[in-house]
């Protein structure tokens, strides 16, 4: 008995991206009600050393987009030498310790940034 | 095909095809150039960039050179955090310290002299960076965006004045905790204090030979005729390591 391809051709070749689709959204569904039942990683951020009134950028820039914000500044330092008052230095004025206030997030959504192996951030 | 009598307006499946696709082609094409043109526009090597018009460069005078001294080897390292292990396989140098023994005449002569990254006008190794982490800042200093460089070690080997050092290994010690230190795995050599430069104060080295009483290091700006440096290389008796490679070195010996 040999398997006879041709004539089951196009089952075969429609079944092969439902099966990839099924696949898929069975991930996405098992993935999501695995998410429903955990308990979403507690994060407790230590309140700021209120050396100045308010941030730099408001709380919702910061928490979403405080990366783009730092790399925007080490562009327009390394690049063009323009030192301004914003910065690493700027941050750690308030948020004084590293594993109090970056660290907590980070570790919560496991993000290694590198950026502590050569700045200061105690 | 025209439609028939009564229906003017009527397009048919090919005139269709052809406007639409016009219309997708033009808008299109006119939005990715305007984008183009806008983002060239906004660059940031415009008006307000604060390195444009500025030419650093280094005079060192070697008759004020003394040989047992290490003031800018010793603020350098304390200054950029340059790695020392102790162990020649892993230390970095971005000053060193080179004797030379020749004769004039008779007479026996000995100098000792400092070398470092000569922040060629024409650098070579920022021309073989193969992620551009090397570059020459608009003010003339060749410099590397150590966030970006992979350590691929091409620049050591352009570099024709051995100036460029790797990190091997990281260093535990930090002795200018205002400064960044350098990471294992990234390529690094002088950056003329560009960080000190930058807020209006002269570079560790050029302090420290000052303070040691030596005074032999100068820093200027080659293009403003009014400042030392350029005084010194436009009338002075001035010698650049290597000028006939085509890299334009800006760190004058004089004395050499």
């Amino acid at each position: 008995m040999s398997l006879n391809i041709g004539k089951n051709k196009t089952i075969i070749f429609a079944a092969i991206p439902i099966l990839i689709i099924l696949i898929l959204v069975l991930y996405g569904v098992i993935s999501q009600v695995v998410a429903l039942g955990s308990e979403p990683p507690k994060v407790v951020l230590e309140r700021p050393d209120p050396k100045y009134d308010k941030c730099v950028r408001d709380t919702e820039y910061m928490r979403f987009h405080h990366w783009q914000l730092l790399r925007e500044i080490r562009e327009d330092v390394v690049r063009y030498g323009r030192r301004g008052e914003i910065g690493l230095n700027r941050c750690k004025e308030c948020h004084t310790s590293r594993e109090k206030f970056c660290d907590q997030c980070h570790k919560a959504v496991s993000m290694t940034p590198d950026c502590y192996g050569c700045h200061n951030y105690q | 095909m025209p439609g028939k009598t009564g229906e003017i307006n009527r397009m048919d499946r090919r005139d269709f095809i052809k406007t639409a696709g016009g219309l997708i082609l033009t808008i299109g094409s006119g939005t990715y150039a305007f984008r183009i043109l806008s983002a060239t526009g906004a660059s940031v090597s415009g008006a307000d960039n604060p390195l444009i018009g500025k030419k650093w460069g280094m005079v060192i005078n070697l008759d004020r050179c003394r040989s047992d001294c290490t003031a800018c080897l010793d603020a350098c390292r304390a200054e950029n955090n340059v790695a020392y292990h102790g162990d020649d396989r892993w230390d970095l140098h971005w000053i060193r310290k080179v004797k030379l023994e020749g004769e004039i005449g008779h007479t026996k002569v000995e100098k000792s002299v400092p070398l470092l990254c000569n922040h060629c006008d024409n650098p070579p190794c920022a021309q073989v960076c193969p992620v551009q982490a090397t570059y020459k800042r608009d003010d003339g200093i060749v410099i590397v965006d150590h966030h970006r460089c992979i350590g691929c070690r091409y620049c050591m080997i352009a570099c024709p004045y051995n100036a460029r050092q790797f990190n091997f290994k990281d260093d535990e010690a930090w002795p200018n905790k205002d400064h960044p230190k350098r990471s294992h795995g990234v390529a690094e050599a002088c950056n003329l204090c560009a960080h000190r430069l930058d807020v209006g104060k002269m570079p560790a080295c050029v302090e420290a030979c000052r303070n040691s009483g030596a005074g032999a290091i100068m820093v200027g700006d080659l293009n403003d005729p009014e400042s030392e440096v350029a005084r010194i290389t436009s009338t002075m008796a001035v010698k650049r390591i290597r000028a006939d490679l085509g890299t334009e070195p800006k760190v004058y010996y004089l004395g050499l």
